[in-house]
């Protein structure tokens, strides 16, 4: 207790400096500006504001990026309650009684308890990432190859035994990401794989054009697709007062409590968690509830449960990722691309080679939280604003700075054209029914998995039944498979399919 | 009985997965492909493609069996000068950037083309916004955060 006090302690300072507070606020500034724009999610969004990091020392960037995140899916929760608009799909569930509730004129009660479940979710999944995170990094050194390789394929089956739509296309994937992934000079051998007498390419595609073709540029073109009278038909709800009632309030807590553990579990899981705890939250409410005919019809408790599941899940999503060094959805993936173009290697050795960062970082996202309540319960008149611009005056804009970014991770076009051939592929793949988010999370792990079958095959003498004699491993894989089967259960699939056909 | 294509979803999608997995196993051949104890720069890519080939199966199985919706008739108009503008963006700042190029022209033409992908253009908005967006632009990221990017091709 006393470690974690001092480790904590030494986060706050860091966090606390004037500099860092100042990259906090602006990044959940920006996040929120662009996060409330109806049309682009939260990785969009992240991947779009990536650049502005890159000139920031290490701890800042981060900090920066994660108050990015935090403003991205609050913003998302605006979007969701004033024009029924969801950015993300854990968002959807917040529309099903949040719009409801700006359609009776309360949509600042609605954003309120939103803003307040979430900080509660928030603090409590900071404060398990502060004490969970050390020792399961200590675990994280007992980890051979093996055990890593494993993880990553449970990270992955997990990530798309959640995902909607059909499975063997989102394991497709995968595959695609983790071959794309793996272009480039082969670290081992020196020889340059896929790079077609491409220069550029000898040094790998960056993710930020991935995550740019895939999230920015083939979204703006699907969106366009729908017809513009589809976009305007959703009406703006205006906000009246932000206080929510006593009854309100009454209403919430329960909800609230609630929905942060089912989200706080969900989170700590591989795979990427924020819908499926949402969604669960709802249910469970809904379940719970004396009346449950006030669902769907503006019911407090519809919200206050989800967004705070949702957030609990967002927070405790870095648990994986800062201890073990594993992404374990899209915008994860997104945060350890930046981490290594800021030079960290995602993995147990941030937090004892680098405690300022590791623990900066943990202390800023409880302050971007903090930020979240205080910046926009004020501010919600300028983002309802930003909500009433047209989508035609907006995608230009989210085209050029996309551009931008991508252009200025090397200073080289080669970047933006690969940015354009993933728009294309991306725009396809969705129309096809493909998820892109699972193979932005294959990409990411591509090399990595690449390199921890190498070492764990030369270690067991290209033994492969090492993977099954090494029990941390072997129940890793164990885990895996189960899910798979699970998820081929008949009974299963329905209810899958049910919740998740609902989210689309 | 005759096969019939039920779902073009994923008829396509397992046609472009298989031409991914294809491009991936021949590339490889031309790679070492090493031994499982030490593995050649082949051997990762190979497998995964044959994976990927088998999932291509999987899913054209399904195309024939199972039913589906038809894919939106895709719309060429928003998605070439979408993509259009953005190469266009990536020549004028890159290798065109000494003749014609530079941050400026290339900021004001992507919002213009790329605004022209829209359904509702309108001059008069566009061109306000067009000039806007290129001050924005190099206030933020040439004065604001010092990205190296010419402003002219003259300058």
């Amino acid at each position: 207790m006393d470690a974690l006090l001092a480790n904590l302690g030494l986060g706050f300072q860091v966090a606390f400096s004037l500099q860092n507070l100042w990259y906090c606020f602006i990044g959940v500034f920006l996040g929120t500006m662009i996060g409330v724009l109806p049309g682009i999610g939260p990785v969009a969004t992240i991947a779009m504001l990536l650049p502005i990091t890159f000139n920031l020392p290490p701890v800042a960037a981060l900090i920066m990026l994660a108050g990015i995140y935090y403003g991205a899916s609050y913003g998302g929760s605006t979007t969701a309650i004033l024009v029924n608009l969801p950015g993300e799909s854990s968002s959807v569930v917040t529309c099903m009684d949040g719009y409801q509730m700006g359609k009776q004129g309360r949509a600042g009660p609605a954003l309120a308890i939103a803003a307040i479940g979430s900080f509660f979710a928030g603090c409590v999944g900071t404060f398990l990432i502060a004490l969970f995170g050390p020792p399961l990094a200590e675990l994280a050194f007992e980890f051979g190859a093996a055990e890593y390789f494993s993880m990553m394929v449970l990270g992955l089956v997990a990530a798309v035994v959640l995902a909607s739509g059909s499975l063997v296309k989102a394991i497709a994937m995968i595959v695609v990401g983790l071959l794309f992934g793996i272009i480039g000079t082969d670290v081992n051998s020196g020889v340059a794989r896929y790079s077609f007498g491409i220069s550029e390419l000898t040094d790998g595609i960056g993710f930020v054009s991935v995550a740019m073709g895939m999230f920015g540029f083939a979204e703006i073109i699907s969106n366009l697709e729908q017809k513009q009278a589809n976009r305007d038909e959703n009406q703006i709800s205006k906000v009246h007062s932000l206080m929510p009632t006593k009854d309100d309030l009454k209403r919430s807590v329960g909800p609230i409590l609630r929905g942060t553990v089912i989200g706080t579990i969900f989170g700590i899981l591989p795979g990427s968690h924020t819908v499926i705890s949402a969604f669960s939250s709802y249910t469970l409410e809904k379940k719970l509830a004396k009346d449950p005919s006030r669902f769907g019809k503006g019911a407090i408790e519809g919200v206050a449960g989800p967004e705070s599941a949702n957030n609990a899940a967002a927070q405790t999503g870095f648990i994986p990722l800062l201890t073990l060094g594993i992404p374990t959805g899209a915008v994860m993936a997104l945060m350890v691309g930046a981490m290594t173009i800021q030079g960290i290697a995602p993995g147990p050795q941030v937090m004892t080679q680098k405690p300022d960062l590791f623990w900066g970082m943990i202390a800023s996202m409880w302050i971007g939280n903090a930020m979240l309540v205080i910046l926009n319960l004020p501010l919600i008149g300028l983002w309802v604003k930003f909500l009433t611009i047209p989508y035609r005056l907006l995608f230009p804009g989210i085209a050029l700075f996309c551009c931008i970014g991508a252009y200025s991770i090397n200073n080289s076009p080669m970047e933006v054209y690969l940015a354009a051939a993933f728009g294309l592929f991306g725009y396809f793949a969705v129309k096809w029914a493909c998820e892109p988010a699972p193979l932005l999370l294959g990409f990411v792990l591509g090399p990595l998995m690449e390199e921890n079958l190498r070492r764990a095959m030369l270690i067991s003498r290209g033994d492969p039944s090492v993977f099954v004699t090494r029990p941390i491993s072997a129940g890793l894989l164990g885990t895996a498979l189960f899910l798979l089967i699970l998820i081929m259960a008949p009974v299963i699939r329905k209810k899958r399919d049910e919740v998740l056909v609902e989210g689309d | 009985m005759a096969l019939k294509v039920r779902d073009k979803k994923n008829l396509y999608a397992g046609i472009m997965f298989g031409a991914i997995a294809a491009i991936f196993i021949l590339g490889a051949r031309s790679y070492p492909m090493g031994t499982a104890v030490r593995m050649g720069p082949a051997y990762f890519p190979t497998w995964l493609g044959w994976i990927l080939a088998g999932l291509a199966v999987l899913i054209l199985i399904e195309a024939f069996v199972a039913d589906g919706h038809d894919p939106r008739p895709t719309q060429w108009r928003p998605l070439g000068l979408i993509l259009g503008s953005v190469v266009l963006f990536a020549l004028l700042v890159g290798p065109l950037t000494n003749y014609v190029g530079g941050l400026v022209p290339a900021t004001f033409l992507i919002v213009v083309m790329s605004a022209l992908g829209g359904d509702d253009f309108k001059w008069k908005e566009v061109i306000p916004l067009a000039i806007g967006l290129t001050i924005a632009t190099v206030l933020i990221f040439v004065n604001g955060l010092g990205l190296p990017f010419k402003l002219f091709p003259w300058s």
